[in-house]
Order: structure tokens, then C-alpha cells, then sequence
């Protein structure tokens, strides 16, 4: 028998749940006829007595001072309409464990417990009309929630457990391969007749599990194979891209601890300790789920630092999104994919969510819009940590090691996940692979990395791998490589009955590590992980075996030479070529004429989507729990001055410190990948220096998020690598992470194929001395001097915004002379570092004006500037051109200024002012003066209308 | 007394400015340890074996149900005794910051010290979303709350950031009048001119009557939303670097509280 209880507030008013979806369906809906709705909380509990239900209803579900509950009916009355929305049988609810909890804390033992929403509508409305409402406002997302029509008998899975299959491949012909990998293995005709040539060669036929270990273990997104195929450019010959990139990164270890071999990058930090970076990505998920997607990618991420060397402490992490812009057409929208507004808004409440409760700041990002990005968004999650560096090495599994399962159970969530993510997105992507998405408990999360840390202080921890794509067969299967593990599947803690094994090998359900622990520390390991009510159940051994032997109970339901499965995969050969273009010669806009007309564009410029502010996104995120940030993301006399990177004080007696920045431009890609790349590499470390961190001292994350590899697209790809290195190069630091996705590309019904813009993300990260050393953007003083450090570029101005709002993409993009930046990086750091420079923002979308602007935002203060010395340059080129690797630097006078900055390249561009105005002019011609608040407006209006 | 006063700070699942709340302690010269509330349910660690009780912020058990509810409703069943008997001597501490404040409110602690009697409320925000900002306080100077005498400058206002999505308090007339009238608000969310404010941001949740702290009526008890563990240091408040040298010099704004709390411990 289930008691059912009912909780909503006593107040119409404060039920903000209601009202706020009342709101929406107003504003979208004209319906008079619709006059309210209401939103009822449910839960329900099986095997209790009335009684009991009673007692928790009252001592746990509902307070009296707000709110009211119900036992068994209805709560409110009058609605014509009732619609309830669940988890799916099935999916786990993260509520369900902490209601059992305070259940036995107050006495009570339910056998199963859930909760859900109802909401009631009220008014004349058809029945039909409120579901297409529910479905069109996406209040429930049907891969994991459903509407309740018939109140459950019970809350009990049951199952049955699968029974393992064999395969019969070794008769299969082309077709059959083909048709076995399609949608399930995501393997190419030449890899499925490797597979099938050695079970022919072991004689036997293989198991769904083993079939399914080989092809997550040979997906791209686990076995990068395009980066590490021999490859022919333009008809020339070149290495590997993961080889050209690791041959230079190591040309300039001086910093690094540990790289390319571990989950992250590990550089050098003080005391003997280290900081470790990774970024990632998780545009497939959050494609078809953006909430569980966003959830997961920054859970996932959490957990590669985690799983850094013997187990490091998150201490930061990053957000970067690129969605078609939000007011897009839908009609526009391709087939199975969801609204951009909706897309943005649920990946902000995903990462907002999953961060917050981990207690993980959210330190940087950005968010950058071109309707490209309607067929797939990118979201790229960023984690850094820090580790003592004695356990910063990898660590490796000894003979007779334990493999023991830490944090969640599994369940069917996320099946498939590495080889679907490996895919090109279809308009049947969101039916066929909707197991494919996981569901996140950032708690589960929080929990076990806590007893993880403990444990590794205690050094009990061997090694340690996150449970990510391909989940236990992944991590055991990599952490075993070299000795040979031995696992009883049957063995794992499972959600519910009813998984088949192979589901069980390869489930990516969240928050799970496996650890190496050796015998005689087993206990002290379980009794630590007691403590913080972390599950840990021994799985298996490392047994020296060299195989990996699966069983489930008695069956060996996997057994297979591990040196097949990590060397099987034969190096792909790729060729690609240029696309021979058209040359287009774009037109030049008109220069604006009259002051109203400098002050239209240039009010349109901080309004574009990509220039705005991203404030109210920013507040959502809990930028300074841990008490580590020193430089927070906004500052200035109003808090709302946007800063250029993160600066975090991890161990909070000490003075040191660690900056985290970014930096890309999809758009930039598409037009010319080398120079775009250049672009993305010179605004990251620009943003880095702006703080007032020594870019010696840092070290690169490198991210590709590409279309499929076709001929096209790899070329661009090829460019864009050379660009990382040439980076690299320039500046003498290496990259020591990085990932890569290329299933940027969606393919419709029709054939019809749209590449979303190729994405380059660099990210930097380092230490500093000191954090007091460091700047903030926002105008300090009246009557200081305003200076622009490096050179404008204005010929390139293709893909800026300037051109995007009058509707032209240009040809050639900013280039940046790499050669001449480490001089101005360093001029920047010292000026800093001496306390000479009040203030600093680097140029980049939107321009100097821009940056300017941003800088009288936060300063509350007002600007004159005259650009007479621009000479006879188009002035909107001046004031709008994206040039990287440019920067504007408050200082007291000129003569700092040509102290500071002898040898490099630096005008004086005017003065701050207590007046709070923009005023440019070109000696005494004024061209335009306009109020900062009017400008605020512009600038600040776009991200508040969408949250 | 010579001895560093203990304060223990409260950890559980989800909890997560345990660290941070421990140092501001140790900044302050406590002597403190970060407890989980699992060892006090092994008898490892005893309430009364501390001076200081903290409840720091995070999300104790993911806020499922309510914030702070699942921990509220395990300290009063199964350590109401115990809690009883800490809360009960004179020569104790106790403050709740954000997620603590919340357990303490369910707690029934606050505002009248009745344990297992819940008279008012912290729901969601009005901006219907969780809110990370500065906010201006005013600390009342008629308040019960027994270390804050003294400790902030003639003008009674502090800058300390807000993290939460339920944080707007709440409680039926009756409570609220007779809150005001014991003098139990310690703190308010002010404008710029230090008025008390309504106004979203300033009023970061839509809390009646700008109610941003209160204590109990033995003044020993202190919940409040925002978190002044994020500013015991300089290079935590984002505009440090606009202040003039003389104001770079003051001590940041969130300190005095632990140290008084030290202090306190100290003199009794």
C-alpha cells in the first residue's frame, strides 16, 4: 500500500512554481480562458502505516508556516486539469535516498519511496491544449520524466537479471557487420572485420559484453583516431596531430609534473605541491537532455581531477557555451533538436546545480551565440585542482591489488554514452540513443570525493580512475592494461534488478571511481569511505593475468587479450585537402556619418549576444565558495564590471595563487582555422596577462570541438593544431592537456548535412606569487590616463561583430604577430606587479570601445578619448576592430606610461573623467558622447530578458 | 583562559564551506575541528566536548525535501538530548551561516530556542533562483545577539556575499512582532544610504523586513544568509583593490565575527 502525500504553499502568491509558469504560458499563449496554475509537491511512500505517513508529513514533508499537505487526496480543489510529472521508473530520483534517511531518523522504514509535481490548471481550457502546453514549454523532458496518467501500484522495480549473448560474427558478411554496428558500436566496416578476425583466430564467437568492451574501448571518443592517423594535407605527408603536439609540448616541460598521461595536466605550484587542469566537453548530451547533460559534463570533469594521480581536490571550474542565438526563427530549428533559449537556460541550471552543491566555484566562462550552433551546441566544462606531487604520478595496480567500486550504483543511465558521443548527431538521435543520457547527484558526487581525499592522505590509494565514458569497462579495462584484472560483475551495488551484464560493464551511471587498494589497507579504506556514506564494494583483482576475465557469478562473460583490445585498432590513414573558394571580395560597410549614428552602432555592438553582459548568468553560479577567489568575476563600483580571468588562493593561509582563463571564437574558424585558432590561443593568455599573471609560468589546455572529419573539416583541423603549436612555440610553454570531439556535424532526414562552426578553446592556467599582485578592469581614478598596448589590426575585419551587424562576414580575420607578444606580456606583468597600473582589460569581441566602455562600467567613471592618432585609419576599424593580444591600461600619468611600456608598442589614447560619459573625438571634432547608463542599458538588458 | 576555545564545525553530505569556516575560526584563534556527523553518531566525538558550534553552508544532503531540512530533522531526533544540553550552557556558542542558518530555523534553535519547534521560515528566493552577490548589512544595535557588541565601526554596516536560493525569511505576524520586539534581528539587507530595503538586488531574497540574521533570546545562538567566512581576508572582496591605503589597512569585514565568538568563549 503507498501513502501519498500532497505538499504546496498556503499562500497562492508564494507559489512561485506556479506563478512563474502561469507567467510563461501567458506571455507565449494567449489564453484568457486560462486563469491560474498551481503546483502541488507529491511523495509517496510504501509499507508505512497512515500514521506514520502522518508523523513525516508533518515532521519532515511540510511546514505549517507556509505551507499545507494532504493525506491521500487532493490536495487543492477547482482545477479542471491535473497533470503529474515523474522520474521514469527506472531513472534515479536523487530526493529518494535522503527521504529514507530522515524516514529512519524519525523512526520510520518505508520499503521504497518517490516524489513528483502536479500541476493543476484552472479555467476553461481543453485537456489536449494544456499537454501540448506542458510539451511545448518543455516542463517535462521526455527521455527521463513522463506525465503520471495512473497513480503506481508500487514503487518496487523488479527484473529480471539479462542473460548474455553471443554474437555469431564470425559468419557475418558486410552487411550484417555493418548492420550490428550501426546505432550500437559505431565502428567502420574495417575495424568490425578486425574484431571478427580475431575471434575467428580464437575460435569462438564473442559475447554481447565483449563485443561491447571493444567497441567503446575503439571509440573516437576513447581511442582519438583521427588525432593519431597517419595523414596526408594538400597531398604532403605529416605526422599525427596527437604526435606533432606532444613532440613540441615537450620541448618546454620546465613547469609540467605530469601530462598527456593522466585525466589531467599537472604543473608546478609551490610547497611542494601541484595544480592540475582539464577541460572537456559534453555537446551530445546536452543536446537531447541540456540539464542531465550540463550535470553530468561538470560531474564528469569533477572527476578527472579526482581521478588525478593518486585523487586531487577540485578547487575551480569553467563554463563555456556557444548556442544559436535565442531569438532565433524555429522555424529554422532542424528536426530533433531543441530551442536554443530552452537549450541555454537548461545547461545554466545544470551547471549551476551540479557546481553549487559540489561546492566547486564556478570561476570563468563565457557564452558565445551564432545561429550555426541550432543543430548542436557546444558546452565545454572546465576543473582545475591541486595535489601534493607526491601523489601526482599516475599510479599503477601491483599483482594481487584490489579493484574496489567507490561512490554510485549503476544503473541503465547513460548506456552507450563514449560511442554515441563518438556519432554524428540525426534527427532520430534524441529517440534511438535516450539511454545514452545520465542523470547527475552532485551530493553522491561530493561525498565520495571527500572519503577519496581522506583515504589519499591516509595513503591508502594505489591508483585511480573515474568511471567515465564506458564506465567500468573503461576504467578497469585502462587501469589493468598492463597486469590483467579479474572482475565479478555480479558483485556490483546495481540501482534496481534487471540489468543485463554487459549494461552493467559499460553503464556510465555518475559518480563512480575505481580505486586500486592494496589487501592490508582494504579496511581502512572501507571504514574512511563509512564515515562520509560512500558505498565501496570490492569488485575484482588485479590478478597479472594480462586478460581482462569479466564474470557474472560463475560465467565468464568476458575474456580478452588486453593487448588486442589497447593495440588492436589499426592507425587510420586520412587525407584531406583546402576547399578550393570562390574569392569573394566582401564590401565594406559604411562609415557611420552623424553622432547618432556612431551611438546606434555602437549601442548595438554591447547589446549583440556575444558583447552583452553575462551577469545574471554569472550570479546563478556560486563563484566563491571554498573562500579561494581573488578576483571575482565582476568587481567595480556597482559589482558589475566583468573581470578578464580567475584568480583562486586554493590553500588559504598562503599567499599564492593560481589564474585560470579562456579564450575562442568559432566564427573566426570558419573563415580562416589557422588564424581563428591563433586568435583563440592569444585571447586566452590575454585575458591570463590582464590579471597580471606571468605567462611564464602557465601552461595550455587545448580543445577541439570539430565537425566529422571529412575532407574539409580535417584540413581545417590540420590548421588549427599547427596554430597550438606555433603558440606553444612563440611563447615557450606547452600544452599538458586537451581533448578532442568531432561529431560537430548533423545530418537530417533529408540528407541535408550542417556542420556547427568548428570550436578551438584554449584554456591557460599558472601560478602567481602573490595575489595581491594582480589587477581588475574597472577605472580606479578621475583624471588618469588611458593607453592602448600593442597594434590595432585594421585590415582583418572579418568575423568581428562590427560586420556581423551590418550583415557582412568578411574574408581575411585579425592576425596577430605571435613574435612581438612576449614583450608586451612581460611589460603588463612587471607594471603590475610594481603597482603602476590602476587598471586593464584586454581588447577583444566588440573592440576598444568595448573594452573601454566595460572599464567606465565597472569604475563608474566616464572616459574621453581621441583617436586623431589613429590618423587617417577608418575610425570605426579603430573603435571596433577585435585585434588579440591589444590591451587598455589605466595609469596615474604619461610618464608611467612610457616607463612601463619603453620598447613596445603603446598609444595614449585619453583620460578617465568624473562625468559619466563616453566622449570620442578626433582632435576637436567631437564624434559622439554617450551616457554610460544609457550605454549599461544596452549592454545589460539582453541576458536579464532571458533569466 | 589560555587554552585556544574549540569550535566544532559540522560536516555531512553536501556540506561544503566546512574548510573556509574553519579557517576563519583558526584565523580568530579557535581551536577547531571539522566533525562529521557521523562520528558523533559513533560517539567519537561528543557536542559537549566544544565550546563553539558552526553549521557551515553547503547543501546538507542536497537540500532534498527542504534546505537544511534532512540535517535539522536528524539533529532533533537523534541528538535532541545532547543538542539540548549544549545549547543550554552559558558558556557556549552557536551560529548557522546559509545552509546552517536553514537547519538551524527547522531546527526550531532559532528564533526562540525550542528544539523541535519551528515558528518561522527561509524559503525560496523571489528571483525564483539561486543568488550569488554582494549585499550591504546593517547589524542592529539593539540586538540580543551577545558578541556583536562593540565590534563594528560607528556605522554599523558590513559588505559579506550571499550563495543561496532559499534564503528569504518568513514567519506569520505574531512571530515576527514578537521577534522585533525581543530585538532578535542581527542583521538587515540595506540601499546605499544603510536604509533597510525591499529592493531585489539589494534585497537579494525578498526577506520580510529585510531580515538577514536573527539570534535567540539568549543572544548565545546566530543564524544569518550571507557569509562572512568569505571576507577574512582582503583579497576576497572584489573591490579591495578601489580602496585607499588607510581603508586596505582595516580589518576585513566577516573577522570580527569569529573573533568575538573566541573572545567571548574566552571571557566566560
Amino acid at each position: 500500500m503507498i501513502q501519498t502525500i500532497r505538499v504546496s504553499s498556503t499562500d497562492e502568491g508564494q507559489d512561485l512554481s506556479g506563478n512563474n509558469l502561469y507567467r510563461e504560458i501567458s506571455k507565449s499563449y494567449k489564453l484568457n480562458n486560462l486563469k491560474k496554475v498551481r503546483c502541488v509537491k507529491i511523495y509517496r511512500l510504501e509499507n508505512i502505516s497512515q500514521n506514520q505517513a502522518k508523523i513525516l508529513a508533518e515532521k519532515l514533508f511540510s511546514e505549517n508556516i507556509n505551507q499545507k499537505y494532504s493525506l491521500n487526496k487532493s490536495l487543492i480543489n477547482g482545477a479542471s486539469h491535473i497533470f503529474e510529472i515523474s522520474y521514469k521508473p527506472g531513472v534515479m530520483n536523487p530526493e529518494v535516498s535522503s527521504i529514507f534517511k530522515a524516514a529512519r531518523d524519525l523512526g520510520i522504514k518505508p520499503l521504497a519511496v518517490d516524489s513528483s509535481i502536479e500541476y493543476l490548471f484552472y479555467g476553461e481550457i481543453k485537456k489536449e491544449k494544456v499537454e501540448k502546453i506542458i510539451k511545448k514549454l518543455n516542463l517535462l523532458n521526455p527521455i527521463v520524466e513522463h506525465i503520471v496518467r495512473i497513480p503506481p501500484k508500487t514503487l518496487v522495480i523488479k527484473g529480471a537479471i539479462g542473460k548474455t549473448q553471443t554474437i555469431p560474427i564470425r559468419k557475418m558478411g558486410d552487411d550484417e557487420l555493418l548492420r550490428l554496428s550501426k546505432d550500437k558500436l559505431f565502428l567502420n566496416l574495417e575495424e568490425m572485420k578486425i574484431i571478427q578476425n580475431y575471434f575467428v583466430r580464437i575460435k569462438r564467437d564473442p559475447t554481447d559484453c565483449e563485443l561491447e568492451t571493444i567497441a567503446q574501448t575503439w571509440s573516437e571518443h576513447c581511442a582519438h583516431k583521427t588525432f593519431k592517423a597517419r595523414l596526408t594535407i594538400d597531398g604532403k605527408q605529416k605526422q599525427p596531430l596527437m604526435t606533432r603536439l606532444k613532440k613540441e609540448a615537450l620541448k618546454h616541460k620546465k613547469n609540467i609534473v605530469s601530462a598527456f598521461i593522466d585525466n589531467s595536466g599537472v604543473i608546478d605550484f609551490y610547497d611542494g605541491m601541484g595544480i592540475c587542469g582539464k577541460v572537456e566537453t559534453h555537446n551530445s548530451p546536452s543536446a537531447i537532455e541540456p540539464y542531465g547533460g550540463a550535470m553530468t559534463g561538470s560531474g564528469g570533469v569533477f572527476r578527472d581531477i579526482l581521478g588525478t594521480g593518486k585523487g586531487a581536490k577540485t578547487i575551480a571550474s569553467t563554463d563555456i557555451f556557444c548556442f544559436a542565438k535565442p531569438n532565433m526563427d524555429l522555424k529554422t530549428l532542424p528536426e530533433g533538436c531543441l530551442p536554443p533559449s530552452y537549450l541555454l537556460k537548461r545547461v545554466v541550471a545544470g551547471v549551476r546545480d551540479y557546481g553549487n552543491r559540489m561546492g566547486i566555484p564556478t570561476n570563468n566562462g563565457s557564452v558565445h551565440f551564432h545561429n550555426d550552433f541550432r543543430a548542436k551546441p557546444t558546452v565545454i566544462v572546465g576543473a582545475y585542482g591541486i595535489i601534493p606531487k607526491k601523489y601526482a604520478q599516475k599510479g599503477e595496480p601491483k599483482k594481487g591489488d584490489l579493484i574496489i567500486a567507490v561512490g554510485g550504483k549503476t544503473g541503465r543511465d547513460g548506456i552507450h554514452g563514449a560511442t554515441f558521443s563518438s556519432g554524428e548527431m540525426t534527427h532520430d538521435t534524441i529517440n534511438v540513443n535516450s539511454s545514452a543520457v545520465q542523470i547527475g547527484n552532485a551530493i553522491e558526487e561530493k561525498r565520495t570525493f571527500d572519503a577519496i581525499l581522506e583515504a589519499r592522505d591516509a595513503n591508502l590509494i594505489r591508483a585511480i580512475q573515474d568511471c567515465g565514458a564506458g564506465g567500468f569497462s573503461s576504467a578497469i579495462g585502462e587501469m589493468g592494461q598492463e597486469i590483467g584484472v579479474s572482475v565479478n560483475l555480479d558483485k556490483a551495488p546495481l540501482k534496481y534488478q534487471g540489468l543485463s551484464p554487459w549494461e552493467i560493464w559499460i553503464s556510465e551511471s555518475q559518480e563512480r571511481m575505481v580505486t586500486s587498494v592494496s589487501k592490508n589497507k582494504l579496511n581502512k579504506f572501507l571504514k574512511i569511505c563509512k564515515k562520509y556514506n560512500v558505498e565501496a564494494t570490492v569488485l575484482g583483482k588485479f590478478d597479472g593475468s594480462k586478460k581482462l576475465k569479466v564474470f557474472y557469478g560463475k560465467e565468464l562473460i568476458c575474456n580478452l587479450d588486453l593487448k588486442f583490445l589497447h593495440n588492436g585498432l589499426p592507425q587510420r590513414e586520412m587525407t584531406a585537402s583546402q576547399k578550393l573558394q570562390n574569392k569573394k571580395i566582401s564590401k565594406n560597410p559604411d562609415l557611420p556619418k552623424t553622432k547618432k549614428e556612431w551611438i546606434s552602432i555602437l549601442k548595438k555592438v554591447l547589446s549583440h549576444e556575444n558583447i552583452c553582459s553575462k551577469e545574471p548568468v554569472v550570479r546563478m553560479y556560486d563563484h566563491s565558495v571554498q573562500g579561494t577567489n581573488s578576483m571575482q568575476p565582476f568587481a567595480g563600483e556597482n559589482f558589475d564590471g566583468p573581470n578578464d580571468a580567475a584568480v583562486i588562493k586554493p590553500i588559504l593561509k598562503k599567499q599564492y595563487g593560481m589564474i585560470v582563463s579562456h579564450g575562442l571564437n568559432p566564427i573566426l574558424n570558419n573563415i580562416d582555422p589557422y588564424r581563428g585558432s591563433i586568435w583563440a590561443g592569444v585571447e586566452a593568455f590575454s585575458n591570463y596577462v590582464a590579471v597580471g599573471g606571468n605567462y611564464k609560468n602557465s601552461a595550455i589546455i587545448n580543445n577541439y570541438i570539430w565537425p566529422f572529419p571529412d575532407n574539409e573539416s580535417l584540413w581545417s583541423l590540420d590548421k588549427s593544431v599547427d596554430a597550438v603549436i606555433d603558440l606553444m612555440k612563440a611563447l615557450g610553454l606547452p600544452v599538458v592537456s586537451g581533448k578532442d570531439s568531432l561529431s560537430s556535424t548533423y545530418r537530417g532526414k533529408d540528407g541535408k548535412i550542417i556542420k556547427i562552426p568548428p570550436v578551438l578553446c584554449i584554456s591557460v592556467f599558472g601560478k602567481i606569487e602573490n595575489v595581491k599582485d594582480t589587477a581588475s578592469s574597472d577605472f580606479k581614478k578621475d583624471g588618469s590616463v588611458i593607453c592602448l598596448i600593442g597594434e590595432i589590426d585594421f585590415k582583418n575585419m572579418g568575423g568581428s561583430i562590427y560586420f556581423d551587424l551590418n550583415n557582412i562576414k568578411g574574408d581575411t580575420v585579425p592576425e596577430v604577430n605571435l613574435k612581438k607578444l612576449p614583450k608586451i606580456f612581460n611589460a603588463i606583468y612587471k607594471g603590475i606587479q610594481g603597482n603602476k597600473i590602476l587598471s586593464v582589460h584586454d581588447i577583444s569581441e566588440g573592440g576598444l570601445i568595448t573594452a573601454i566602455f566595460e572599464m567606465c562600467a565597472g569604475g563608474n567613471f566616464g572616459a574621453e578619448i581621441d583617436i586623431d592618432i589613429f590618423g587617417k585609419h577608418r575610425l570605426d576599424y579603430a573603435l571596433f576592430s577585435e585585434s588579440a593580444g591589444c590591451f587598455v591600461i589605466e595609469v596615474e600619468n604619461q610618464n608611467i606610461a612610457k616607463q612601463i611600456f619603453k620598447g613596445v608598442a603603446f598609444v595614449i589614447l585619453g583620460k578617465t573623467k568624473k562625468e559619466k560619459t563616453i566622449l570620442v573625438k578626433k582632435r576637436n571634432n567631437n564624434l559622439f558622447e554617450e551616457n554610460i547608463d544609457e550605454l549599461k542599458k544596452s549592454w545589460q538588458d539582453p541576458m536579464k530578458k532571458i533569466f | 583562559m589560555k587554552i585556544k576555545p574549540k569550535v566544532l564545525v559540522l560536516k555531512t553530505d553536501g556540506t561544503n564551506c566546512d574548510q573556509e569556516t574553519a579557517f576563519a575560526f583558526e584565523l580568530a584563534g579557535g581551536n577547531t575541528r571539522i566533525v562529521h556527523v557521523n562520528e558523533l553518531r559513533s560517539k567519537q566525538e561528543k557536542f559537549n566536548n566544544f565550546q563553539i558550534l558552526a553549521i557551515p553552508g553547503g547543501f546538507s544532503y542536497g537540500d532534498d525535501v527542504i534546505s537544511g531540512k534532512i540535517l535539522a530533522t536528524e539533529l532533533t531526533s537523534y541528538f535532541a538530548e545532547e543538542l539540548k544540553k549544549f545549547t543550554g550552557k552559558k558558556d557556549t556558542l552557536t551560529i548557522g551561516i546559509c545552509n546552517g542558518f536553514q537547519v538551524l530555523i527547522r531546527t526550531g534553535l532559532l528564533p526562540f530556542g525550542k528544539l523541535g519547534k519551528m515558528e518561522a521560515t527561509l524559503t525560496n528566493n523571489d528571483s525564483g533562483h539561486f543568488e550569488c552577490r554582494w549585499v550591504n548589512l546593517k547589524v542592529e544595535k539593539n540586538s540580543r545577539c551577545i558578541f556583536l557588541n562593540g565590534v563594528y565601526p560607528e556605522e554599523r554596516r558590513v559588505s559579506y556575499q550571499v550563495a543561496h536560493g532559499e534564503g528569504k525569511f518568513y514567519a506569520g505576524n505574531n512571530v515576527l512582532n514578537k521577534i522585533e520586539n525581543e530585538n532578535l534581528v542581527v542583521f538587515r539587507y540595506v540601499d546605499k544610504e544603510g536604509k533597510q530595503t525591499q529592493r531585489y538586488p539589494l534585497n537579494p531574497n525578498g526577506a520580510i523586513n529585510a531580515i538577514a540574521g536573527i539570534c535567540d533570546s539568549s543572544g548565545r545562538i546566530l543564524g544569518l544568509m550571507p557569509h562572512p567566512e568569505r571576507f577574512v581576508f582582503r583579497e576576497q572582496y572584489p573591490n579591495w583593490r578601489r580602496l585607499n591605503l588607510a581603508e586596505r589597512r582595516k580589518k576585513p569585514q566577516g573577522l570580527p565575527i569569529f573573533e568575538n565568538m573566541i573572545n567571548f568563549v574566552k571571557q566566560t
